[in-house]
């Protein structure tokens, strides 16, 4: 069977995996553009087995998301805008059922991809199959309702946001209110920025949540994470065919553990001395358990938080494509998987 | 810039786990932290702090470090629980309240009280270190022999707490430091609020002096280079602030500092001629000018704040 690959062609996660593919002495997969596939192009057919790749960081594909999710013409987001990312959503759900109608076999389920890529509907999954995860809110609809509900120290995420996107680390408590995020206020638009800063100023960040509100609001609990070397750590685990074999330690001095904000990756072996064995398999068999709720796709990546004393842990999110790590040969070990089948 | 680390000695002793399963040998020589989870409430604490004076036995810890008490964002911290088992902690000689990370509550959340009752109900206490100070308060009229050194770690000290401190009788204070922190934080404190520490005459056992984490940190310098009790001290710490070129030509402009063992400048944003200058006129202190800041468009940022 032949291999195929949804995603956008100029994108190294393409160009990563046809090389893996290539290296393990086989065809190069066919490629099937994002565009092609949001523009009634063709999809993968019967015969094909499919990768789903990360639509993401093309500007006319996350606009064509927009349009096909809306159903109305999207105009195209200016560099780093945090712009429509429910309708993106839809449209994801659109384009996976496209692709799924295809007839290819997928590698990765787009019920799958749509759950890890919803984060309320990821943390209830997870709650649900009692995986560790911070308290969450219920659904709210904006800064209001968040100041009224009483929590004091959050996470404020978009609900279809994806890596550190519109996130906020909040503590609100009496009139004090202070946010930590890479989200940039410009009038009335948002914008990631990579300079992690604070606002002290509750209009500012009444703003910024109010804005982001009609997308979607997911609020969690601020797990404290574990500090290790002075900076805050937090595991992306890639578990490929439920092996939790590919790990990267994320470190910061801010709140947002995210690579891309200027953090540093850490020591495998130190964080994994840091929190003991006991500690250490306890986490990897989370990570284990949360694939298994996800068990026809062949990799997820999960961010996983050491508690503040290393006794428990929390997963953070789950990743349809959190297997782009530098340095680590996640796409070679996927593509061994595959021949093993 | 954020607090992430711990410390792994406390007065000297190895800091242990309150909830450690192995037994660490000798409970009084060794520093007990007490660590509660972020979502416990009032009472956890209450009791783990019992199961911590049941382990160790008659006399209580002699070093103990209190770290998350339970939403410390929120919750100030219950300085009742040690006042109310004071006749269990005999032994008691250092004490630090809030050592937290920022993951855990930024400094400048930590939500302190009024502290007086530790000093007034502990007099062989000979160590206090205090992170975090919002809502912290000491009174004026303290007098307190035992102590020998006290830190107060703050984003932004408050102006009161500085004026109260000066007026305490502690004669064998040794080791004094201050962490002015920023005004945005409530850092309001003055150079003239610091005129009874660089006056010196109500600390007499003075050696160790700490103007740290100040975003006013040249006028602090130009303060100190004609401070009477700086011919007392070893050490002198002005790091972690926003130091720069003004505050070290005051500094080699001023009284002589050569008799000093230890000077900490680092975190600064001094030129890097200004920088050696001080190292080279020096040649028997240890000058500590690393971690050299770069001043950003909106102004130079001291080490801790949030």
């Amino acid at each position: 069977m032949r291999l195929a690959v949804v995603g956008n062609p100029s994108h190294r996660r393409v160009a990563l995996f046809t090389d893996a593919v290539r290296r393990a002495g086989l065809p190069a997969p066919e490629v099937y553009p994002w565009r092609d596939v949001l523009t009634g192009g063709r999809v993968p057919g019967p015969g094909r087995l499919v990768r789903i790749e990360s639509p993401g960081e093309d500007a006319e594909v996350d606009r064509l998301l927009r349009e096909l999710g809306s159903g109305r013409p999207a105009v195209t987001a200016q560099h780093g805008q945090i712009l429509g990312t429910a309708a993106a959503f839809a449209g994801l759900r659109l384009a996976l059922d496209r692709i799924a109608a295809g007839g290819g076999e997928l590698l990765n389920q787009p019920a799958d991809i749509l759950t890890m890529t919803s984060k309320p509907d990821c943390h209830a999954l997870l709650a649900s199959a009692g995986i560790p995860v911070p308290p969450a809110l219920p659904p709210i609809s904006g800064w209001a309702q968040l100041r009224a509900s009483g929590w004091r120290r959050v996470f404020v995420k978009p609900a279809y946001g994806s890596s550190a996107s519109g996130v906020l680390a909040l503590t609100a408590s009496g009139r004090r209110v202070s946010a930590i995020t890479s989200v940039e206020l410009s009038g009335l638009s948002l914008f990631n920025s990579l300079r992690v800063r604070r606002y002290d100023d509750e209009p500012s960040i009444a703003a910024i949540v109010d804005l982001l509100a009609p997308d979607g609001l997911h609020v969690e609990q601020w797990f404290p994470k574990a500090v290790l070397g002075g900076r805050a750590l937090d595991l992306r685990v890639v578990v490929i065919a439920g092996r939790p074999e590919h790990i990267v330690v994320r470190t910061s001095a801010s709140p947002m553990t995210n690579l891309h904000l200027g953090n540093a990756r850490g020591d495998v072996a130190a964080v994994r001395a840091a929190a003991g064995e006991t500690a250490w398999r306890a986490a990897m068999e989370t990570c284990v358990r949360v694939a298994e709720l996800f068990p026809r796709t062949l990799q997820v990546g999960v961010d996983l938080m050491f508690g503040a004393r290393w006794r428990d842990h929390a997963v953070a999110e789950v990743n349809a494509f959190g297997d782009l790590v530098n340095g680590l040969d996640t796409h070679g070990a996927q593509v061994a998987a595959i021949c093993a089948r | 810039m954020t607090i992430n680390h711990f410390l792994s000695t406390f007065a000297g002793l190895p800091v242990v786990a309150a909830d450690d399963e192995k037994s660490p040998g000798d409970p009084g020589a060794v520093a007990w932290r007490i660590d509660m989870d972020y979502d416990s409430g009032a009472a956890a604490f209450t009791t783990a702090f019992g199961q911590l004076l049941d382990r160790v036995g008659p006399g209580g810890p002699t070093a103990l470090i209190i770290g998350e008490w339970g939403e410390a964002h929120d919750t100030p911290f219950p300085v009742e629980v040690l006042i109310d088992n004071a006749d269990r902690l005999g032994a008691l000689r250092s004490l630090f309240i809030g050592e937290m990370s920022f993951e855990q509550c930024e400094i400048s959340w930590i939500q302190q009280t009024d502290l007086t009752p530790i000093l007034t109900t502990f007099p062989l206490l000979e160590r206090l270190w205090v992170r975090g100070s919002q809502d912290l308060v000491f009174k004026k009229r303290i007098r307190h022999e035992g102590l020998r050194e006290l830190v107060l770690q703050s984003g932004g000290l408050p102006a009161a707490v500085v004026e109260n401190v000066g007026g305490w009788d502690v004669p064998n204070l040794r080791r004094l430091e201050l962490w002015l922190g920023v005004d945005n934080y409530g850092g309001d404190a003055t150079v003239d609020d610091l005129a009874p520490f660089l006056a010196g005459r109500s600390l007499p056992s003075l050696t160790s002096l700490g103007l740290r984490n100040s975003e006013i940190a040249d006028q602090v310098a130009a303060a100190v280079a004609a401070a009477p009790v700086v011919a007392r001290l070893t050490h002198l710490d002005l790091s972690m602030g926003t130091l720069g070129d003004a505050g070290a030509e005051a500094l080699l402009a001023g009284q002589p500092l050569t008799h000093l063992h230890v000077l900490n400048l680092s975190h600064h944003f001094m030129s890097p001629e200004l920088a050696e200058r001080l190292v080279d006129e020096l040649p028997d202190v240890a000058v500590d000018i690393s971690d050299p800041q770069t001043e950003e468009e909106w102004g130079r940022y001291t080490a801790v704040s949030e």
